[in-house]
């Protein structure tokens, strides 16, 4: 019982970690995109639409992740070039992708709702010989879909390449201290614009996970605000990516729980779900007193709007 | 001083200045028609019959008007809740969550608290208000005292919101029988419904009640002139002795007690109960109408009816062609993106766009930044 | 003290200006080959605005840059970084929560194999530079944590690292304590022995005369004078750097001071933006009936104690009070209800909203006068405005026109309309005449005079000596956030106080900014 909920949690917390290892990227950037549902779901859809017609699961994943670069763009253009407010932005964004993908569900799959069909290929499981027959881990991390462990070791790879490269110093930096960045030469709208890009790069992964992986249907609005929790991740972990994704895997769990424990136990699901949120701006509230003690001895502009 | 050689008060430009608030909105709406447009003659279809479609099952005819007119009713409340926070500048982007407080307040209140008819619709309300008021105290207080960012916090108590009012329908108050809702409500709470042909109530009324009071506060009142100080320039609203914090507490107080008021006439007037996740999103659809509005609480009116009129067109739309209904949200998110990129008009009019500011800060005050870059 | 060596640059009639305001006008100069070269001048003399052309970060109106003899165009700093030219600002452009050695990398980053940075490198790189030239640096520290001195020499060897020839350093001692200045002087000293060129951007003339090799003295825009370092006293350069004829004055009377101090401030010490102590132990007053002139080189202390007394900014300890009222601390709000008027220099975002009408940046801090219950009586605000505008003459608006559209004087003059028709006590005019033209000057003086006969304190802050000689009774100078004289303005000149601006004189001359570390720049993000 308790490995199957762990080893749904692993599963659940796919698209979680892909969508926050998107989001804190441009976290790190000193962008707060809140656009990773809208990502994620043009992703889905394109996924399984591609999928369904060429019965290719990479062609499908592809796709996802094109379109959902596609849209980062976008968001990057408004926000970057016309100075577009990225809160507005990224919510115009997300339910513009919300209208787009519901508008094509009918209007190429025709239909209303969910659409599935059994010609969509699904990704096999992977039993890991040596690792399967460990006790109790063995059955955790064995028999996953390839895209569960692109997320996790994508991980490692993402805190690589912010800490260890010029890339990724140049990335924080920008995050910062734009204006010291841009002293030293660096091209600070150039890599910001990069950070969204990765960040449409990973939500398409967190998408083609979603719609191929995770189930094999569509189902218009199917995110559910997986881009939310993800960003409620970043935020309680400050965008340290293997933080990130522990938070991402504990918010993913009490998913998990709140599928399997009403069953069990009677209790509702939706107090579970409120995790994420309410840990978040718990969080919040706590760097909050930090800060307004710090700035109380001598700010000057007390109030800020 | 010499008294002798006053320049004359020049006349403003009078249709100039009729027109600066209108020319942004409508050349969104422009761009989001011809997007639309593309769109549908991609998927197959004809954009004029489709758009034709759209207008006519919007507007022509009583039944589709009082469709469109309920639509109207709670982008009424949420587009008002949000422009009166965006015209203090203040970002209250939670209009979602609190309406969904405030219905549920409504919707307890309707059900279980018998009075007589005279004092329960106005019992619901209050609590509605209330309730919508509580929901924005949260990011009001943590802006204010804590100089949390309001958004963010805002952003997580929509889905907060949805969850715990989602527990209470689903399990603490859940009425008998399948369906997620609350009992129904007493008929002494019900808002009169006028129309055959759809749910509009005069709940329409209270919502036009408040645009009225509050385009009266914004453009009479001693906080109406203090709020609009914040809004364009809040160092120089603290700098002249406004207490900046206690109205920013009120402004987000007033918009949250107003989408409250949103989530009462669903309940009240359309549902005549609360039922889990009713709403469609008409949070984020009051973001929508308010930028389109400018913020301005009778331009609220007219845009809310735009889209209202748009959504009720678009069942006829989904019914009559394939096209989905989903059609207007997308039109409706393309004018939020382009009005969000507004200082680029004058960009495209010659003059460098503005660096955002690291904090957040209005569009409208953008103007205010661009002139003042110091000189070596 | 040689510095002979050959011209590398040469500055050749540069002119720059901004719309109608000549910022440089025909300024001439050349930098050697291991030199320092002092450029001293007083606020707005354009010194700082003629090396950020140098530097690449302003296009300059016309005029000639020589590199070695070779013309050059930069069209940003990259470009002129790659041509060896290194500036350090006031304002470090330092990332806080990064190491000594990411920040001094950072653009030109020393990789390995894999693209990955290497750390190893940059620390021995890193090491090796402070070691080269005498800078205790330790390539692991964060720089949030280091005093302001070693963040200075974080910004320098930034500017090695990309081996700049030629370095700039505009204000560099503004934010260091006398020791920390010592050691900048050695560093500068053993940079130009290096073959190196320094230009020292300063008003501090003692400091001048220890460490340049050169001087030359710029006033309005244009380098009016260079001379060796010998031969030359600090008396010579403040008359160079101040020295003309009273531009204008305005006719007015002896002032008879009478009654207690409608602002009095008593050992009052404030921390400023960056942790340092920015005003230390300040006392001072101001009674009805006179006008008394802050004189300062901008940055010793002066916005932060006018923010304290306008209720902007919490001082550390000490006590302010206006008309009796203690206000040290409370909000702006208490200190306008105490009686202050306060005339900020910053018109754009503080003193006006721009975006605005006249009439309601009239009536902003009236709204008493004209609220009838909750309403506000528009019409008569408005009408009052009016008769504003044509009292205090302010050109090309009615109460309608937004105040961004108008001319600095005249949005000068709707600031001074709505402060100086409240009933206060006491006028705090911060900066009255910058941006403001000729004309427009002489009538803000002449209403700030006409406000003292009729009984107020006047206190004016103004790194503009012209201006503090027109109008004060009394001058006060301000240098490192202490009271250094206190002059009655017919006894003095313009050479006294610029010797007591820049530090040559005075109780406390030696005393500078302590500096705490502040961990405001610790990074953390709010959101």
């Amino acid at each position: 019982m308790i490995s199957e909920i762990a080893f749904s949690a692993i599963r659940i917390s796919t698209p979680l970690i892909f969508a926050a290892l998107g989001g804190l990227l441009t976290f790190q950037a000193g962008i707060l995109n809140i656009a990773l549902d809208g990502f994620m779901i043009v992703a889905a859809f394109a996924s399984i639409g591609v999928a369904f017609a060429t019965e290719s699961l990479l062609l499908g994943v592809l796709a996802g992740v094109a379109s959902s670069m596609v849209l980062a763009a976008l968001l990057a253009l408004f926000n970057l070039r016309f100075r577009a407010h990225i809160f507005i932005a990224g919510i115009a964004v997300t339910f513009m992708a919300y209208g787009l993908t519901a508008l094509l569900l009918k209007g190429v799959l025709n239909e209303e709702g969910v659409f599935s069909s059994d010609r969509i290929p699904t990704f096999a499981p992977i039993d890991i010989p040596v690792i399967r027959d460990i006790p109790v881990i063995g059955a955790l991390i064995s028999g996953h879909t390839l895209l569960v462990y692109i997320a996790y070791l994508c991980v490692p790879v993402v805190a690589w390449c912010l800490y260890r490269t010029r890339w990724g110093l140049r990335v924080r930096v920008v995050g910062e201290a734009e204006d010291a960045a841009a002293a030293a030469g660096v091209n600070v709208e150039r890599l910001k614009f990069e950070t969204m890009l990765l960040s449409g790069l990973f939500c398409g992964l967190a998408g083609a996970y979603l719609s191929l992986g995770y189930v094999s249907l569509f189902a218009k609005q199917m995110t559910n605000e997986r881009g939310l929790i993800a960003l409620a991740a970043i935020f309680f972990a400050k965008g340290n990516p293997y933080w990130t994704a522990a938070v991402a895997l504990l918010f993913g769990t009490a998913t998990a729980l709140s599928i399997r424990l009403p069953q069990l136990t009677g209790l509702a699901p939706q107090l579970l779900q409120l995790i994420p949120y309410v840990v978040t701006v718990l969080s919040l509230i706590i760097v909050g007193i930090r800060n307004t003690r710090a700035r109380h001895r001598h700010g000057v502009w007390r109030f800020e709007i | 001083m010499s008294t002798e050689a006053i320049a004359p008060p020049r006349p403003g430009p009078p249709l100039r200045a009729l027109l600066r608030p209108v020319v942004g909105p409508l050349v969104a709406i422009v761009i989001a028609t011809l997007v639309g447009a593309a769109l549908v003659a991609a998927l197959g279809q004809n954009p004029i019959e489709v758009y034709s479609t759209l207008i006519e099952g919007g507007i022509v005819g009583w039944p589709n008007l009082s469709v469109a007119l309920q639509m109207t009713t709670p982008l009424i409340f949420t587009g008002l809740a949000v422009a009166v926070s965006f015209h203090a500048g203040l970002w209250n982007i939670g209009a979602e969550g609190q309406m969904l407080v405030g219905a549920l307040a409504a919707g307890i209140v309707g059900y279980a608290v018998p009075l007589p008819p005279v004092l329960h619709v106005p019992a619901c309300l209050i609590a509605a208000a209330f309730g919508g008021l509580l929901w924005a105290s949260v990011p009001a207080l943590l802006r204010v005292y804590l100089n949390v960012n309001e958004l963010v916090i805002c952003l997580m108590m929509n889905p907060i919101a949805l969850l715990a009012t989602g527990f209470v329908a689903t399990h603490a108050l859940k009425a008998p029988g399948p369906t997620n809702k609350l009992p129904d409500i007493l008929d002494s709470a019900v808002l009169p419904n006028f129309s055959l042909f759809s749910q509009l109530n005069a709940g329409i009324f209270i919502a036009l009640a408040c645009c009225v009071a509050v385009a009266i506060v914004n453009a009479m009142t001693v906080r109406g002139f203090e709020w609009r100080i914040m809004g364009l320039s809040p160092r120089f609203a603290y700098y002249g002795g406004v207490n900046v914090r206690r109205n920013a507490v009120a402004v987000m107080l007033i918009s949250g007690a107003i989408a409250g008021l949103g989530g009462a006439e669903q309940v009240l007037g359309v549902y005549k109960a609360f039922y889990d996740n009713f709403s469609p999103g008409y949070g984020f659809d009051g973001i929508a109408v308010a930028m389109l509005a400018n913020s301005n609480p009778i331009g609220v009116l007219f845009a809310a009816f735009l889209f209202g009129a748009l959504s009720a067109g678009s069942g006829v739309l989904q019914m009559m062609t394939g096209v989905s209904k989903y059609l207007v949200q997308v039109l409706q998110f393309i004018i939020v993106l382009v009005l969000a990129a507004q200082f680029s008009f004058a960009w495209l009019f010659g003059r460098k766009p503005a660096k955002p500011s690291a904090r957040v800060s209005v569009a409208r005050s953008v103007e205010e930044r661009t002139g003042t870059e110091k000189v070596g | 003290m040689t510095g002979a060596g050959p011209e590398r640059v040469a500055l050749c009639n540069i002119a720059k200006s901004f719309g109608e305001l000549v910022a440089v006008d025909d300024a001439s100069m050349s930098i050697r080959r291991g030199e320092v070269h002092a450029l001293v001048g007083e606020n707005g003399a354009g010194k700082t605005t003629l090396m950020n052309i140098l530097y690449g970060l302003l296009s300059r109106t016309s005029g000639d840059i020589l590199l070695d003899g070779t013309p050059v165009a930069f069209k940003g700093p990259a470009e002129a970084i790659r041509a060896g030219i290194g500036m350090v600002h006031q304002h470090f452009k330092l990332a806080p929560s990064f190491t000594v050695a990411e920040n001094i990398i950072l653009g030109s980053e020393p990789l390995s194999r894999l693209g990955q940075l290497d750390r190893l490198e940059a620390d021995r790189r890193t090491r090796a530079l402070s070691q080269r030239f005498g800078f205790d640096l330790d390539p692991e520290a964060i720089v949030g944590t280091l005093p302001i001195g070693l963040r200075q020499r974080v910004e320098i060897l930034k500017a090695l690292y990309r081996e700049a020839e030629i370095l700039i350093l505009d204000e560099p001692t503004s934010v260091l304590t006398p020791q920390e200045t010592r050691e900048l002087f050695a560093t500068m000293r053993s940079l130009a022995a290096n073959g190196r060129s320094i230009v020292f951007i300063t008003h501090k003339l003692k400091e001048v005369l220890a460490v340049s090799d050169r001087i030359s003295v710029m006033r309005h825009g244009r380098i009016i004078a260079t001379t060796g370092n010998s031969g030359v006293s600090a008396e010579q350069l403040a008359r160079l750097m101040v020295g003309r004829p009273v531009l204008m004055r305005v006719v007015k009377t002896r002032a008879h001071p009478a009654g207690a101090a409608a602002l009095k401030v008593e050992n009052l010490t404030v921390i400023g933006d960056r942790g340092e102590t920015a005003v230390a132990d300040l006392s001072l007053a101001v009674r009805p009936g006179e006008i008394v002139g802050l004189a300062g080189v901008q940055g010793n202390g002066q916005d932060e104690l006018v923010q304290c007394i306008a209720g902007l900014r919490r001082p550390l300890s000490g006590r302010i009070e206006i008309c009796g009222t203690a206000v040290a601390g409370r909000e702006p709000l208490d200190c306008r209800a105490a009686g202050l008027a306060y005339i900020p220099a910053d018109r754009g975002r503080v003193g006006l909203s721009r975006a605005s009408r006249v009439w309601e940046n009239m009536t902003l801090g009236h709204q008493a006068e004209f609220a009838r219950g909750p309403f506000l009586a528009a019409r008569s605000a408005r009408a009052r405005s009016a008769e504003l505008i044509r009292r205090f003459d302010v050109r090309g608006a009615n109460v309608d026109t937004p105040a961004a559209s108008l001319s600095g004087g005249n949005q000068q003059k709707v600031q001074l309309a709505r402060e100086l028709t409240r009933a206060a006590a006491i006028i705090l005019a911060e900066q009255p005449s910058q941006g403001v033209d000729i004309g427009a000057i002489e009538a803000i003086h002449r209403i700030l005079v006409e406000m003292r006969d009729a009984g107020r304190a006047v206190f004016v802050i103004s790194a503009d000596l012209d201006e503090i000689f027109a109008l004060s009774d009394r001058i006060l100078v301000i240098f490192r956030g202490r009271i250094v004289a206190d002059l009655t303005a017919e006894e003095t000149d313009f050479e006294e106080i610029g010797r007591f601006m820049g530090g040559i004189e005075g109780p406390s001359a030696g005393l500078g900014r302590a500096t705490a570390s502040s961990n405001l720049d610790a990074g953390d993000r709010v959101y």
